[in-house]
């Protein structure tokens, strides 16, 4: 609530839109039904008998029996060893493309990267986890190599877009007066980008990573496509129980996932409120 | 320079992450999520010393489109019976002769010339079942076998009814009870089948695959659903009964075949012969409960399968309508009563 409460601030009118009429009520409503369901799988998890409607009592029985399975177990460490090397790769490049974006004057060409980048977001996913399919497929064949190396490369590109945002969102900010007073103090390119730049921008680029290791983490139509044998994620995993009935192991999973991702979000908040 | 090293690294990071998938010892299954007893794999595993990994579809349509794009790495897959039929069109599946195979002798002979696969050249059963509909007996007590619970309800089930979110289950049930042929292309029927589904579904609550959870949470009292998750709905609600109509209903078999590619072909082919002893089909069939086309398994299933309406069918219910798969203009026209339907 506080980030929120920040980010109304910096925009003008904000006195006025909070003024409005109704607007704790909605904002009450909105928030109601974005964690309502996710309340309800979380209750769930703790739920006694196998169904995922009925309760009955209280009981830890599906959290033991999640961290029993194999197949929870191995899809889980797949989804995060994919969601970190990704995000690695994918920030180091979103990185790269918004100082290339931001602070390189006009080039030819300039929009029509900026379109590439996004382009991910912009086509259905469905239609790039079928292209993704085809083009993997080729190339395979051609060089006969095989592994998860090729279900990182197609999570890394489709996670640039969001690191990008983020980390370019902080640079327009940034003023360029900082550099320039490094250039004047002799600082090479490189020292500048080094001891200047990059400081400064590592809120936008935690950000950005975050955004993108979430995003890797619940894909699910590219993933469902492009994975080869043994590299079934999470999602994948969940999805396939879906036609031969669901237990609430897959609660308990996801609330040690909502869990895990709260603890992350909530140390990165406070790791920047120090640097300020 | 960055570029470079960027370059570099994940070139690397590809070549570190890459597997030889021509290793000995090695077997990729690619079956539906959920339906592969885990301890048959072991077995398997211990058996002949080969190292299996096990990953999960949702259906069909999601194989068939990884599969055609090739080189997806699987060895075995477990297509339904109209997408065996369509992969062998295709040329998706290795001929390994099953029918030459040392287990062979335990397949039940009703399920060697089917259809998809005479003589069993590509395929073996692997498990089978038919798609009917299950009502609770307490809210309906009049006679079950008949379709037109669906689609002329009587009053006490109007809006309690889930259909299966499947356009070939509902439009075949739709096509039983108006008497028309399956894979149907004349206009004027297909109009009069639009026509009844669109007025049935008033009658109708929902339309989802999840039918166990609907028929335990009292959701619905009555559901479109596959002969195995009526039997476990029913140990969860134990007055659902498992309707036979008269009409007719659909069959269905899955059925373990390999790919034509599949980089560990020998492998594979042991793993086809090992489905068909009858302890291991037992094993299938325990874990996934349905029934499987193995002779001389019965003695190693559970007690409650081989009691159950709905494993054993009943005498004189009809015997079930396995249905082919359609010409792509029968498909286009599903597709529009489909479309049409759903909104």
């Amino acid at each position: 609530m506080a980030k929120l409460s920040s980010l109304f601030s910096r925009s003008t009118g904000s006195r006025e839109l909070r003024k409005q009429p109704l607007f704790t009520g909605m904002s009450w409503l909105v928030l109601f039904m974005l964690y309502a369901p996710i309340t309800v799988l979380i209750v769930f998890s703790f739920n006694d008998n196998r169904s995922v409607v009925r309760w009955t009592e209280f009981s830890l029985r599906w959290y033991s029996a999640a961290l029993e399975n194999d197949d929870i177990r191995d899809a889980a460490l797949i989804s995060i060893q994919v969601a970190f090397t990704a995000t690695f790769f994918a920030t180091i490049i979103a990185t790269m493309a918004a100082l290339a974006t931001t602070r390189s004057g006009q080039y030819w060409g300039k929009s029509a990267s900026i379109a590439l980048i996004n382009q991910p977001l912009m086509i259905p996913e469905i239609v790039t986890a079928i292209a993704t399919l085809s083009f993997f497929s080729i190339l395979r064949h051609i060089t006969g190599v095989t592994g998860i190396g090729w279900l990182i490369l197609a999570h890394t590109v489709f996670c640039v877009p969001f690191a990008y945002m983020p980390i370019r969102a902080r640079l327009t900010d940034m003023s360029v007066t900082y550099e320039a007073a490094a250039a004047d103090l002799y600082a090479s390119p490189l020292q500048t980008f080094r001891y200047v730049t990059l400081p400064l921008l590592m809120p936008g680029v935690v950000a950005g990573a975050m955004l993108a290791f979430v995003v890797s983490l619940d894909d699910v139509i590219i993933t469902l496509l492009v994975a080869g044998p043994g590299e079934t994620t999470l999602p994948i995993y969940i999805l396939g129980q879906i036609r031969r009935g669901v237990t609430p192991e897959v609660n308990a999973v996801s609330t040690i996932l909502i869990g895990v991702t709260v603890i992350m979000v909530t140390l990165t908040f406070f790791l920047q409120r120090k640097r300020k | 320079m960055k570029q470079k090293l960027l370059h570099t690294i994940a070139i690397s990071a590809l070549a570190l992450s890459a597997v030889a998938a021509h290793a000995e010892g090695k077997l990729n299954i690619y079956n539906w999520g959920n339906y592969t007893n885990p301890e048959m794999v072991k077995k398997f595993e211990e058996q002949h010393g080969i190292e299996v990994t096990l990953d999960g579809y949702d259906s069909n349509e999601t194989m068939l489109a990884k599969v055609k794009e090739g080189n997806t790495g699987y060895d075995i897959v477990v297509p339904g019976d109209y997408m065996i039929a369509i992969m062998i069109k295709e040329g998706l599946l290795a001929e390994i002769n099953a029918s030459e195979m040392e287990n062979f002798k335990n397949v039940n002979p009703d399920w060697v010339d089917v259809y998809w696969d005479p003589g069993r050249k590509y395929s073996v059963p692997y498990q089978w079942g038919t798609t009917s509909f299950t009502v609770d007996s307490d809210v309906y007590g009049g006679d079950v076998n008949t379709l037109a619970l669906i689609f002329d309800t009587p009053e006490e089930l109007k809006g309690r009814i889930n259909m299966l979110n499947d356009m070939n289950d509902v439009i075949n049930a739709g096509l039983r009870y108006l008497d028309y042929p399956r894979c149907n292309s004349d206009p004027e029927q297909m109009k009069e089948l639009l026509a009844l589904l669109v007025k049935a579904k008033d009658d109708w609550r929902t339309m989802d695959y999840s039918v166990i959870e609907k028929l335990t949470s009292k959701d619905v009292d009555l559901s479109q659903s596959w002969n195995g998750a009526a039997m476990r709905a029913r140990a969860d609600r134990p007055t659902l009964t498992y309707a036979y109509p008269k009409e007719g209903f659909t069959g269905w078999m899955d059925n373990v075949a390999v790919l034509s590619d599949a980089p560990n072909m020998d492998n594979a082919k042991l793993f086809v012969n090992f489905m068909m002893d009858p302890e291991n089909a037992a094993m299938t069939s325990n874990f996934a409960r349905y029934a499987n086309g193995v002779i001389g398994s019965e003695e190693f299933m559970d007690a409650e399968m081989l009691e159950a309406p709905e494993i054993v069918m009943p005498a004189g219910a009809p015997v079930p309508d396995f249905v082919q798969p359609c010409d792509q203009d029968v498909v286009d026209l599903y597709n529009q009563v489909w479309t049409r339907l759903k909104q």
